[in-house]
């Protein structure tokens, strides 16, 4: 029975560590938040930009869920989070249809929902923000139609893509938005669309194969920057990174994020997909700390193309702040 | 406490046999998680405590659910001395078949006989996929931990080319596909489907002859043998029932998320295996209880509730579960030495 004291013990010690409840005079707003999965950057980065802000804000104490990728986990959080009745829910959905009807129990519960940058299946939330893939897939296939007229004097050359996990939202509308623009020009050929699963390791393989069997490459377009990254190092380790350009998306700050690839010339241009998570709590304070306001049901925060002309200046701005 | 009715208890503990006295360590091991958790559960605002408000409290047992059906058939497993690492991507294809045949087949008969006919399909895919990992482990004799890894791989990429890698989505509207989920997605059926199939499983180990057979094969298969039992039948079932309860997981999942999902059930496998060593089922086999399964989802159920009731990092969250399951293994460990 000597284990099972120690057992009893060893979780006795669990107020100690558990993380919330401040107790000061000032009216304290508890808000949680439900993130699909940590392991990626851009979350992290959502993270870490979402803890700084509401910390600023002073009055905010902040929970963060991390659901691992996984919806059942997910949906789980978020029940437990309705128990604890939280001023505030911000949930940035792991999946669209596996989280629509959680959420709408939130809202039952009239609890305030912000679903962050992925929308779900039926409007079970109290306003959106997030970003438009179909405008970066745009953005995107306007900057190659434009690289590939200055290359050759006019719209024609060979184009890699690189898909990201298939059925998911972001990569199904970033091959759309591009695929609008290019589809005009018929001399602008995608000669081959590989998946690779948004994971870097996967895209220098894939891109391997396709550099042995396509002996003329243009563009790289790689869904988001690891990707684009991955078809980089493959081209390098044969000898043809110069032959062609490498674009990708999602634009994150730091050392290891898309901005500084383009600043150190292996991207020739990124689209930053914005972390939403400024607007998110410039929205999340007012309908704190306002009764009366009411937010529009969407907003949109608009992306953003970095280069190698801005991307040393936003390099500075995205990683100081850090 | 005075001095005899401590020592009526010693002599009624004494006189308990191995597994009745781990049943009620590790009932003693819930209650205590139990009530620590109503101990340091916060309060809502009008004072009420949270972790038992009774929609929290099955909000833990549907959480558990899940997990909770796939470990009843891996006790079994694990009691032939065996593993079964292919029942997480077994979910992920059941979740997958029945949300391909509801959205796939436009003007089935009824809705009742379509939705019957989806899940019938998904769970003979899963209990063929279970029976042949059971029959390569038992006429093949080759190690359940090889035969299951290559299940576990190969039934992932049978999913994933099903839906050609895409989740297949049910959605919220009058369909048939839809009308699965809403019956599914229930808490009480959910909850009910886990209690029924605890209770079947509970009886064919410590009621049937069968269950003896599972017992005996893990304890001591050569010894089995000689005595004539039916090995090769018994493990063919076993991961039979395995792959049929993985199966039967996948429906709820499917109807739980709204979509089937080739992606789902990553390391599912390892949960359940989880859940059935904190249960006090011995991994060499031959020994452990349903009861003790049960009690095992229930501890990691409770104790995931109460830490994230408590705003408690999720990587400490982690750390603790590593150290419960050290613990578990512990207690059995001291009781075995015991005797």
């Amino acid at each position: 029975m000597k284990s099972l004291r120690v057992l009893a013990t060893l979780l006795l010690a669990l107020p100690a560590i558990s993380c919330n409840r401040t107790t000061s005079g000032k009216r304290q707003f508890f808000v949680a938040f439900s993130q699909a999965n940590n392991a990626e950057p851009y979350r992290a980065a959502q993270n870490e930009l979402m803890t700084r802000l509401f910390t600023q804000a002073g009055d905010v104490n902040l929970v963060i869920a991390d659901a691992q990728q996984d919806n059942s986990k997910q949906i789980a959080q978020v029940e437990t989070f309705i128990r604890q009745h939280p001023d505030l829910l911000i949930v940035a959905p792991n999946e669209r249809a596996a989280l629509t009807a959680v959420m709408g129990e939130a809202m039952e519960q009239k609890i305030p929902v912000i679903c962050l940058e992925r929308d779900i299946l039926q409007p079970n939330y109290t306003t959106l923000v997030h970003s438009d893939n179909i405008v970066i897939g745009r953005m995107a296939g306007e900057f190659i139609r434009d690289y590939l007229i200055g290359k050759y004097k006019q719209p024609k050359g060979n184009v890699v893509e690189i898909h990201g996990l298939l059925g998911v939202e972001a990569a199904i509308n970033r091959h759309k938005g591009a695929t609008d623009v290019l589809a005009a020009y018929p001399n602008i050929k995608v000669i081959a669309d590989p998946v690779a699963d948004w994971i870097q390791a996967r895209a220098k393989d894939r891109m391997t194969e396709v550099l042995r069997g396509q002996s003329s490459i243009d563009v790289v377009y790689a869904h988001n920057d690891p990707m684009a990254v991955g078809a980089y190092l493959a081209a390098k380790e044969l000898g043809r990174e110069h032959e062609m350009i490498f674009v990708g998306v999602d634009g994150l700050g730091g050392p290891a994020g898309g901005i500084k690839k383009v600043a150190d010339g292996i991207l020739a241009a990124t689209f930053v997909y914005p972390l939403c998570v400024d607007k998110t709590v410039e929205i999340a304070l007012q309908m704190l700390r306002n009764p009366s306001f009411h937010p529009a049901r969407e907003y949109t925060v608009a992306p953003q193309l970095v280069t190698p002309q801005n991307a040393a200046e936003l390099y500075k701005q995205t990683t100081l702040t850090q | 406490m005075s001095i005899p009715v401590i020592r009526s208890f010693i002599s009624f503990w004494e006189r308990m046999n191995g597994q009745k006295q781990d049943a009620v360590k590790s009932l003693g091991a819930l209650a205590v998680i139990f009530i620590l958790a109503v101990l340091v559960s916060p309060t809502t605002a009008t004072g009420s405590n949270i972790f038992l408000q009774l929609g929290n409290l099955t909000d833990v047992l549907r959480q558990g659910s899940i997990v909770g059906i796939i470990s009843l058939a891996m006790t079994f497993v694990i009691l032939t001395g065996g593993i079964d690492l292919s029942v997480g991507s077994i979910l992920a294809l059941s979740t997958t078949v029945v949300a391909l045949v509801l959205t796939r087949w436009q003007h089935g008969p009824s809705y009742p006989l379509e939705i019957a006919t989806a899940i019938f399909i998904a769970l003979l895919v899963s209990t063929t996929s279970g029976a042949l990992s059971g029959a390569i482990i038992a006429v093949f004799d080759v190690q359940p931990f090889v035969v299951t890894l290559a299940g576990m791989i190969g039934i992932r990429g049978l999913a994933k080319w099903l839906s050609n890698n895409a989740n297949v989505d049910v959605g919220f509207g009058q369909d048939v596909a839809s009308t699965f989920a809403a019956i599914f997605r229930g808490k009480t059926i959910t909850i009910a489907c886990y209690a029924i199939l605890a209770a079947v499983f509970y009886i064919l180990l410590s009621r049937t002859i069968f269950g003896r057979y599972v017992r005996a094969v893990g304890d001591n298969e050569r010894a089995a043998l000689y005595a004539g039992l039916p090995i090769r039948r018994v493990k063919l079932w076993v991961y039979s029932l395995s792959g049929l309860l993985a199966g039967f997981a996948g429906v709820l999942y499917a109807a739980e998320n709204h979509q089937g999902n080739p992606n789902a059930g990553v390391g599912y496998e390892l949960d359940a295996i989880a859940a059935v060593v904190i249960g006090g089922t011995r991994l060499s086999g031959g020994k452990g209880t349903i009861a003790g399964t049960i009690i095992g989802t229930l501890m990691i159920g409770v104790l995931t509730n109460m830490l994230r009731l408590n705003n408690v990092d999720s990587n400490v969250e982690m750390m603790i579960k590593g150290g419960i399951i050290l613990l578990a293994v512990a207690l059995q460990k001291q009781g075995r030495q015991a005797r």
